[in-house]
């Protein structure tokens, strides 16, 4: 390209970009106008006239369904991968950018994941599942967070507690915590818990007194497996969120669990939620998992399922 | 995890009969730390045996002992024993699909044929293995059409249609290449429909008569035209409705047809042109394989080359016929494992609600009740939308309300369900039987009524069972 079309475009952008800036400060200087130019631009039939009706809910947006190329060449054959699995991909682009519609939805599951993380449990809930509730030696959501040491220890409160109100030395021992997903545990442990209690049921298997845990981290367990002398204990802990779903929950389980083991003592099963593995299902996959821990006496990678 | 099995298919037809065996490769495709997710990953053929005429007593009625002779000899040259064998399908077709030979073959295998091993027939089922062995659900999904196979057999065309993978019809036509056999010269047999065929448009051709290949080109012409009809490329003619199987039904008329494989021992002939001798197979096969390839309707669409054409429904049998549950069931071990198992269905409307289910399941069960003893049965129905621990548990209490008659039974009561809730479903009956009646639920498997459903000996380490589904209709 000859310099002199460079120069002839460069100055023409450079125009575009001066125009689009006073544009942009219009409005300070005659507010009467923004109603006007948001109708011009496309916004039609909301302006702040509109009283009734409402928005739709952007977090209701199946992903694997949402396919937003515009002129696409082969859009079924697209639309057969992305059922495949949940991603952000053929969302189409505004010049370079996302589209109004994925910027907004990547943001709502941003706060879904920032929320589980940071909201705690419903106490109604936990009752209401019949577990009684114990803390870790952390003392709020921010020491929580903070120090992953202290969210691996109980409280000398919660090890009165469960001494006094668990049943001593159970063949299992379950209990949920909160981990990073408070979600997680509203959207799961209704389902996954008694699936797990009717599956060790079914084998005959003996199971101790369930509680909950605020502010545990996975190693928690070790201390709760020595405390109550259990010989395998099961944690049902809200998983870190991701944006696409904030409600995934693991079961982390070890046998003859101790403080200080090494991590691979432990089995887990992750991605257990509605759009992974169904919460019922996967109790009852835990229970067996228990069931053949209990036979081959070990947990983790000692354990070949 | 990484399990092969071996698997034997057997397929007699009305023609011809022939065994293969295959590695079937299964694997857990789940990482560790999930919910397994075992799958068949893998299928090769391992061996093929030779291809023999079917030995026949009459028309209709198989020499069961001279099959028996076949497959013994086969084992012994592929060097297996039943014991080897882990699964696999016997499939009797066409004409000889007979109630009678069915069971006359599987006394006379039931020695060689391994544990799992059963003799199955049916047309449908015919024209999924035939178009699976011939490789058209592969083809349509790599090609991103819709592809019909047309497996022409002796006795009769097995059509199923494919589109990006998915079946989406079958059906099957009394167009075979020996409906009509020739014998020195002369023809000595005419399948009945094809004599009402020729007759209808005035064409002569008669048992006694010289073999004419001009004349009987004619015929072979009607035959192809009529294969064209049914892939809905030509108007249906008023005699097209009466050339289907058991009165069975046309394909659905969409997706149109993109392309066509074939398969069956015809369909060498419709591939390659080689007529030195048009009757050396004793029938009309040679002219029926050029009838196709010239004929006008199908060759508007493509033609592509089948992976496999005369083995094809053996090779289906063999390699396509075993499905493997989901991984997370319930099952009792000393039961397994289960063949032949009638298929109680519960419909999809019925279903919705757990009275209607339960209603269903009492009205249905009569019929496996013959002089009033309760037989091997399986329930089964999808189970979508019940998935919470709660309705799971009142599905539960549903079976076990509406099946006193199973669990009073000495048979084990065996659910069937699609979605994945195998084993918290089975959790809850065991816990809701006391643990006193053995149970089976298995999922991931989508049964219809009227099939019939083997559950093989777990394999995978015991995290998943080998089902056969089949579906058998019998000619009378």
């Amino acid at each position: 390209m000859a310099e002199k079309d460079l120069r002839a475009i460069i100055e023409q952008v450079l125009m575009e970009m001066n125009l689009a800036d006073n544009l942009g400060s219009a409005p300070k200087a005659e507010p009467a106008s923004t109603e006007e130019k948001c109708a011009d631009e496309g916004f039609q039939g909301v302006t702040s006239k509109v009283e009734e009706g409402e928005l739709p809910d952007i977090t209701q947006i199946d992903i694997r369904k949402q396919y937003l190329v515009e002129n696409p060449e082969h859009r079924d054959e697209y639309a057969e991968l992305k059922m495949a699995a949940p991603c952000r991909l053929g969302i189409g682009k505004a010049g370079a950018r996302y589209k109004t519609l994925p910027q907004l939805e990547f943001r709502a599951a941003h706060s879904a994941a920032q929320d589980a993380v940071f909201n705690d449990v419903d106490h109604e809930f936990v009752e209401k599942m019949g577990l009684f509730t114990v803390q870790t030696q952390c003392d709020s959501k921010d020491t929580y967070l903070t120090r992953p040491d202290l969210g691996r220890k109980l409280s000398d409160e919660a090890v009165e507690t469960i001494k006094a109100k668990c049943k001593k030395n159970p063949t299992v021992q379950i209990y949920v915590a909160d981990g990073l997903s408070s979600a997680s545990v509203a959207a799961n442990i209704g389902d996954l818990l008694p699936a797990i209690m009717q599956g060790l049921k079914s084998y005959n298997i003996d199971v101790g007194t369930p509680f909950f845990v605020k502010y545990g981290r996975v190693g928690v367990m070790d201390q709760i497996s020595e405390v109550l002398g259990a010989t395998v204990t099961c944690t049902l802990i809200g998983e870190r969120p991701g944006l696409i779903t904030a409600e995934s929950m693991s079961a982390y389980i070890a046998y003859k669990a101790t403080v200080g083991m090494p991590e691979a003592r432990r089995t887990v099963v992750s991605n257990i939620h509605r759009a992974g593995t169904i919460p019922a299902e996967a109790g009852a996959h835990i229970a067996e998992i228990i069931k053949i821990m209990l036979d081959k006496k070990a947990s983790g990678t000692d354990l070949k399922l | 995890m990484h399990e092969v099995i071996l698997s034997v298919g057997i397929d007699i037809g009305t023609s011809t009969t022939q065994l293969i065996f295959s590695r079937l490769t299964i694997e857990n495709r789940a990482s560790s730390y999930t919910v397994p997710r075992i799958s068949i990953v893998d299928k090769e053929v391992v061996y093929r045996s030779q291809i023999y005429f079917t030995p026949l007593k009459s028309a209709t009625e198989i020499d069961a002992e001279a099959v028996k002779k076949i497959v013994r000899d086969e084992y012994q040259m592929a060097g297996m024993t039943p014991a080897d064998l882990k699964t696999g399908a016997v499939i009797i077709t066409g004409e000889t699909a007979r109630k009678q030979n069915a069971n006359d073959v599987l006394e006379a295998l039931s020695d060689l044929a391994g544990d799992f091993v059963v003799a199955t027939a049916g047309p449908d089922l015919e024209s999924v293995l035939s178009a699976r062995g011939a490789g058209t659900d592969a083809m349509s999904k790599e090609e991103r059409m819709a592809i019909a196979n047309i497996d022409i057999g002796g006795g009769t065309s097995n059509i199923a249609l494919y589109e990006r993978g998915t079946l989406r019809g079958t059906s099957c036509l009394d167009i075979g290449g020996r409906l009509i056999k020739v014998q020195n010269g002369k023809i000595t047999y005419i399948f009945h429909k094809i004599q009402e065929l020729a007759n209808k448009h005035g064409i002569s051709v008669n048992i006694g008569d010289r073999a004419d290949p001009e004349q009987l080109m004619k015929v072979c012409r009607l035959m192809a035209d009529q294969l064209a009809q049914a892939l809905h490329l030509a108007p249906q003619d008023g005699g097209h409705a009466g050339l289907y199987t058991n009165d069975g039904k046309p394909l659905p008329d969409t997706p149109a047809v993109q392309a066509v494989t074939y398969s069956g021992g015809v369909a060498d002939c419709v591939y390659q042109s080689d007529e030195t001798d048009l009757f050396r197979y004793g029938d009309i096969g040679v002219l029926l394989g050029r009838a196709i390839r010239e004929n006008a309707a199908l060759n508007q669409i493509k033609r592509f080359q089948a992976v496999e054409t005369i083995r094809a429904t053996v090779v289906g049998a063999g390699t396509h016929a075993t499905d493997v549950s989901g991984s997370t069931i319930r099952y009792d071990r000393r039961q397994l494992p289960l063949k032949n198992v009638p298929v109680l269905k519960v419909s999809q409307e019925d279903e919705a609600s757990l009275e209607t289910l339960k209603s269903s399941i009492r009205d249905q069960l009569p019929l496996y009740q013959p002089e009033g003893v309760m037989e091997q049965v399986a329930i089964a129905f999808t189970g979508e939308n019940r998935t919470s621990f709660a309705e799971v548990q009142d599905l539960a209490a549903a079976i076990i309300d509406s099946t006193k008659e199973v669990i009073e039974s000495r048979y084990p009561l065996i659910v069937v369900v699609e979605n994945d809730i195998g084993k918290v479903l089975g959790n809850a009956l065991n816990v809701m039987l006391r643990n006193q009646k053995d149970v089976i639920c298995i999922d991931s498997i989508h049964a219809s009524s009227g099939d019939y459903i083997d559950i093989g000996e777990p394999v995978a380490g015991g995290q998943v069972l080998p089902v056969v589904i089949k579906t058998l209709i019998f000619n009378s």
